[in-house]
């Protein structure tokens, strides 16, 4: 699927419009928690959050997602916006919660990037990156 | 905005970078992380290496604007490995081997709202890197020092 697929999926209104919107994406990925994202999510990957500072386009910059959906109808401030121009991130807006979201682009054939489980402890992770679905 | 720096210098084999961070400057955090992946990407290191880099980077960069007063980043570039050491002035860490508990957090709720501080960040950063040493003087600060070799043989 494509991000602007997803995107007419959801209803979102475009803030800043990503750099290549006809792209297919490589996953989707729903979370608040930064570290999550760092941790679990797959480069080329939307990100749907509720997360509307400028960490969440450090963060998607950082991981090579190419654009963030903010959900339940959260507006990002000016900063936000300036920074994700800046870095060439997309950022769209939807009135749809995170859970409705992902139920409708699952149901619409985008699958999440499956990568390991995360194992208890640290130490014992070994190559937790890669893996397809 | 001149608040990442970096000094550029040569080393014998490699490149070495410092990056400031500021304490409590919570807008800015994940400035220097953007900084040190813009760099490695100039340096062509191969992309695997530069997303393990830059997500260790931007954990250790945001634990020092949570907990620190003022810290830096340092990065050397060799053809076979990536050195990166974290260091800050601020509280330091009480317990070393309590801080690396996944989920254990001391950070504020004002570390939560800008999607961090759940504990997972030391956890997030041994993932990433070959090896990890954590050093810690209680009311001076932390040190953070990783390794990360490199995956393929793009020399930069």
């Amino acid at each position: 699927m494509t991000l602007a697929g997803a995107l007419h999926i959801v209803k979102a209104e475009t803030l800043v419009q990503a750099e290549d919107e006809q792209s297919p994406l490589d996953g989707c990925f729903a979370a608040d928690l930064m570290s999550d994202v760092l941790a679990f999510a797959h480069p080329g990957s939307l990100l749907l959050t509720g997360l509307t500072t400028d960490q969440t386009i450090r963060t998607a910059t950082i991981k090579r997602l190419p654009a963030v959906l903010i959900v339940q109808g959260k507006q990002p401030g000016s900063e936000m916006l300036e920074a994700a121009a800046e870095q060439g991130v997309g950022v769209y807006a939807t009135p749809l919660s995170s859970y409705e979201c992902s139920g409708l682009l699952m149901q619409s054939g985008l699958r999440p990037y499956r990568k390991r489980a995360p194992v208890e402890t640290a130490g014992l992770v070994e190559g937790g990156r890669g893996g397809s679905e | 905005m001149a608040v990442v720096s970096k000094a550029d210098v040569g080393t014998e084999n490699g490149r070495h970078y410092e990056f400031p961070i500021l304490g409590r400057a919570y807008f800015l955090g994940g400035r220097a992380s953007t900084a040190v992946k813009a760099v490695l990407t100039v340096a062509g290191v191969d992309e695997d290496t530069i997303q393990r880099v830059a997500i260790a980077c931007y954990e250790a960069e945001m634990n020092v604007v949570l907990h620190g007063r003022s810290g830096y980043l340092t990065m050397d570039i060799y053809p076979d490995r990536i050195l990166v050491a974290v260091l800050d002035q601020g509280p330091g860490i009480e317990d070393v081997e309590l801080a690396l508990t996944p989920g254990w957090s001391s950070a504020s709720e004002e570390a939560r709202t800008l999607g961090f501080g759940a504990g997972m960040g030391l956890t997030n950063i041994k993932q990433q890197a070959d090896e990890m040493r954590l050093e810690s003087t209680v009311g001076e600060g932390v040190q953070l020092y990783l390794t990360f070799r490199r995956r393929q043989e793009n020399h930069g």
